[in-house]
């Protein structure tokens, strides 16, 4: 861009015939070629003696054991090292991580495949297929459940709108993971059983928020007086 | 013409008409539930309450009511007009009648709302009829307060299966006896009733019976909330996801307009639901044309095969080609024309056949079935009066398989795979070449020796001629399976490949084409939607 704006001054200067270009700006103070300079040695020096003093400084530091801990403490002043992925900094309480799908007392998904999330999904990453409880489940006729449960993690933008839309707390993204590298984009498709198999960060799978089964005293309406 | 006002609008009517229906015809549309324009008059729902402003010079009706005033804290002595149902409301000439402007109207229709919703379970999210509920769409449009009642809602039944199709919720039936009156006034089998009163109330199933009528679905397709789900649909997609193509059911001569309902991300067709018309289903379709849909998917020929063995399309239409053009040596070619077929494939495949020298046509399709006096016709082919108004010389298949055990023909060049049970059990003589352009699996399309994969109905656009002479369009709601091809774009191929010139090559062209070789007969189009949402 420069070069053509030069090129077009030039060449205008050039048709109207002003001579030579009269050169704007304070002009690079170069060091003088002393023979401290040219022989290299003073620089070389001070150069050696930064790396010494920092080397000094960690040493004294790792030995009476006056150094920040990367992980724990905050960025401080000197040299932090984070042997990454022995040493990780933790993250923040509301991360948003890797998928999982929250679990009810029996096992099975708290999901009812009402296809909440993926509508809400921006990324178009959640794929369900949705399913009827076999005859003789307590559940039949209510609640559907769902057969295939698939989040592509590649595709996904971890925006967490999937968790806002889900009205029965049964997708959360609080595992504190994040998608580990895989060398096919097959594996990021993380299906049902997988997604199940991830706890929160408070190592549980399922959720403070009580879920109330069909035929039980605390199915919707006799708790809904005490709730508002 | 006679006319009487809404909101100071002057809204036209006709004698005999109600205020709701009159409202609709000119596009206000007036909140209701049980209010149906193919059923009679219930009016239990109360949700199109208007005010009928009383004659000049009268006194309007009024009751004594009691209005919680928030800031005396108190109860106060109030007059409320007497509000009338509009889906019930004779017209009259000059009658003023106030909607969205009056308050008392609007605060009805929240009194109501709330009162509808008072047990209802609000899973919407597990519920199917969510995304086109008239609970939600009314709750979002009318109801200013929020549901007040704290104690436990009324538990009812719920997955009840009413029959082969329906399944019934009665915690979500909101009892405004549509599917009553559909049952008795449409399908004429009062099979369901309600029992029980009040918050009790429920629809139930005659002892003994069930609800297995064959417009079953259609007290589905009218339940206003998800009550009443369809075994079929029920747990499949989510209707916001799915888009509509305006299709003609392919079930049967009476050629019902439907709503082709597909989700465009997957290609997959989900339902079929009634299209308006007045002048051949009016709002209804049977059962059977309801599941019509799923012969998208089902018994289809994705690709082409060479006596028996699957090849790809190009390969398939050379050997067509080459078959046909020693038939047309040979002289003694017959003709196949389906009635299963619109009237483009049929006019494609009469083309080429007269270019080839075809020597006598015929005309095949499926076997006729169960038919009454409500929809349901007897030929179960959608497009046989079309057929025989482009080649009025066409007979019925069984002669072609006499025809063929005599050896009066050597070649047959034929469109759709079916034979009715008739012409079965024939040997069907021995044609040096069977050409066959079909969509599905069938007799004919087993003694192929040449088999093209054509597409359905839903997979391309195509005009239908029904029993009554009515040619309408049915447009393309999916992309056509497998290797299938439009069967008039199968015949366009097979033309290029044996050197002969149609004379069009798109499909407008082949339209313009169609429209001059018909003549006036039968002209008419479809009829437009009135707009009355039901």
């Amino acid at each position: 861009m420069e070069e053509k704006n030069e090129r077009r001054t030039e060449a205008k200067g050039g048709a109207a015939g002003l001579g030579p270009r009269k050169v704007v700006g304070t002009p690079v103070r170069r060091p003088e070629r002393t023979i401290a300079v040219e022989s290299y040695v003073p620089e070389v020096a001070r150069g050696v003696g930064i790396t010494l003093a920092h080397f000094l400084r960690n040493t004294k530091e790792y030995v009476s054991g006056q150094r920040p801990d990367p992980v724990l403490e905050s960025v401080g002043e000197g040299i932090n090292t984070l042997s990454y992925p022995e040493q990780r900094r933790p993250y923040p309480e509301r991360f948003r991580g890797l998928h999982r799908l929250t679990r009810r007392a029996d096992g099975s998904p708290r999901c009812v495949a009402c296809l909440c999330c993926s509508t809400a999904c921006p990324a178009q990453c959640i794929y369900i297929e949705p399913g009827e409880y076999p005859v003789g489940d307590g559940r039949r006729g209510y609640e559907r459940f769902p057969k295939r449960f698939v989040i592509d993690e590649v595709r996904c933008v971890f925006c967490g709108l999937c968790v806002e839309a889900c009205p029965c707390d049964a997708i959360r993204m609080d595992t504190g993971l994040h998608a580990p590298p895989y060398d096919s984009r097959d594996q990021f498709l993380f299906e049902k059983e997988l997604l199940m198999s991830f706890p929160g960060r408070d190592g549980s799978y399922q959720t403070e928020n009580p879920r109330h089964e069909p035929g039980d005293p605390t199915h919707p309406g006799i708790d809904r007086k005490r709730h508002q | 013409m006679a006319s009487f006002k809404i909101d100071g609008r002057e809204i036209p009517f006709e004698p005999g008409d109600t205020v709701i229906r009159a409202a609709a015809r000119a596009g206000i549309e007036i909140p209701h539930y049980c209010w149906h324009p193919g059923l009679s008059v219930a009016a239990n729902c109360r949700m199109c309450l208007v005010e009928l402003l009383p004659p000049p010079g009268r006194q309007a009706l009024t009751l004594n009511v009691l209005r919680w005033d928030p800031e005396k804290r108190e109860y106060v002595d109030e007059q409320k007009p007497k509000l009338v149902p509009a889906c019930q409301q004779p017209v009259s000439e000059g009658m003023e009648i106030k909607n969205d402007t009056s308050p008392h109207v609007r605060r009805a229709r929240s009194a109501v709302q709330e009162l509808l919703l008072l047990n209802h379970p609000v899973d919407c999210p597990i519920c199917d009829q969510a995304g086109e509920c008239r609970l939600q769409d009314y709750w979002l449009e009318h109801q200013a307060t929020a549901k007040r009642m704290h104690d436990e809602v009324i538990h009812k039944p719920k997955a009840v299966r009413f029959g082969p199709q329906i399944v019934y919720d009665a915690e979500r039936c909101i009892v405004c006896t549509r599917c009553v009156r559909v049952s008795a006034e449409l399908a004429r089998d009062p099979v369901l009733s309600v029992s029980h009163r009040g918050n009790l109330d429920e629809i139930v199933v005659s002892p003994g019976r069930e609800l297995d009528h064959p417009y079953s679905l259609m007290t589905e397709h009218v339940c206003p909330v998800g009550a009443l789900t369809a075994q079929d649909f029920r747990f499949k997609a989510r209707v916001w996801f799915l888009r509509s193509a305006q299709t003609i059911c392919p079930g049967c001569a009476t050629g019902c307009n439907a709503f082709l309902d597909y989700d465009p991300r997957t290609d997959t067709v989900y339902r079929h639901r009634p299209r308006e018309n007045p002048t051949v289903n009016r709002h209804w379709m049977c059962d059977e044309g309801m599941l019509s849909y799923r012969r998208v998917g089902q018994d289809r020929i994705l690709r082409g095969q060479i006596k028996g063995e699957e090849a790809v399309l190009g390969e398939v239409v050379r050997a067509a080609a080459k078959r046909l053009a020693k038939a047309r040596e040979r002289g003694a070619l017959a003709g196949l024309l389906s009635a299963q077929h619109s009237q483009e494939d049929n006019y494609a495949v009469l083309a080429l056949g007269r270019a080839l020298g075809v020597r006598a046509w015929f005309v095949t399709g499926k076997a006729d079935g169960a038919h009454d006096t409500i929809l349901r016709h007897v030929d179960k082919n959608p497009n046989r009066a079309g057929v025989l108004a482009l080649c009025p010389e066409a007979t019925p298949v069984e002669g072609l398989a006499l025809a063929l055990e005599a050896d009066e023909y050597i070649d047959l060049f034929a469109l759709g795979g079916d034979l009715p049970d008739a012409a079965l059990g024939r040997p069907f003589g021995r044609p040096k070449a069977r050409i066959v352009l079909a969509t599905h699996d069938g007799p004919l399309a087993r003694r192929a020796t040449v088999l093209l994969p054509a597409a359905t109905w839903a997979e391309g656009q195509g005009t239908f001629v029904n029993a009554q002479g009515l040619a309408q369009v049915s447009e393309r709601a999916v992309r056509p399976r497998g290797e299938s091809l439009p069967a008039w774009r199968l015949v366009l191929l097979l033309a290029s490949e044996l050197g002969i010139e149609l004379g069009w090559k798109k499909f407008g062209e082949l339209g313009r084409a169609l429209q001059g070789a018909r003549g006036a007969d039968p002209s008419a189009g479809t009829e437009p939607d009135t707009g009355v949402s039901t």
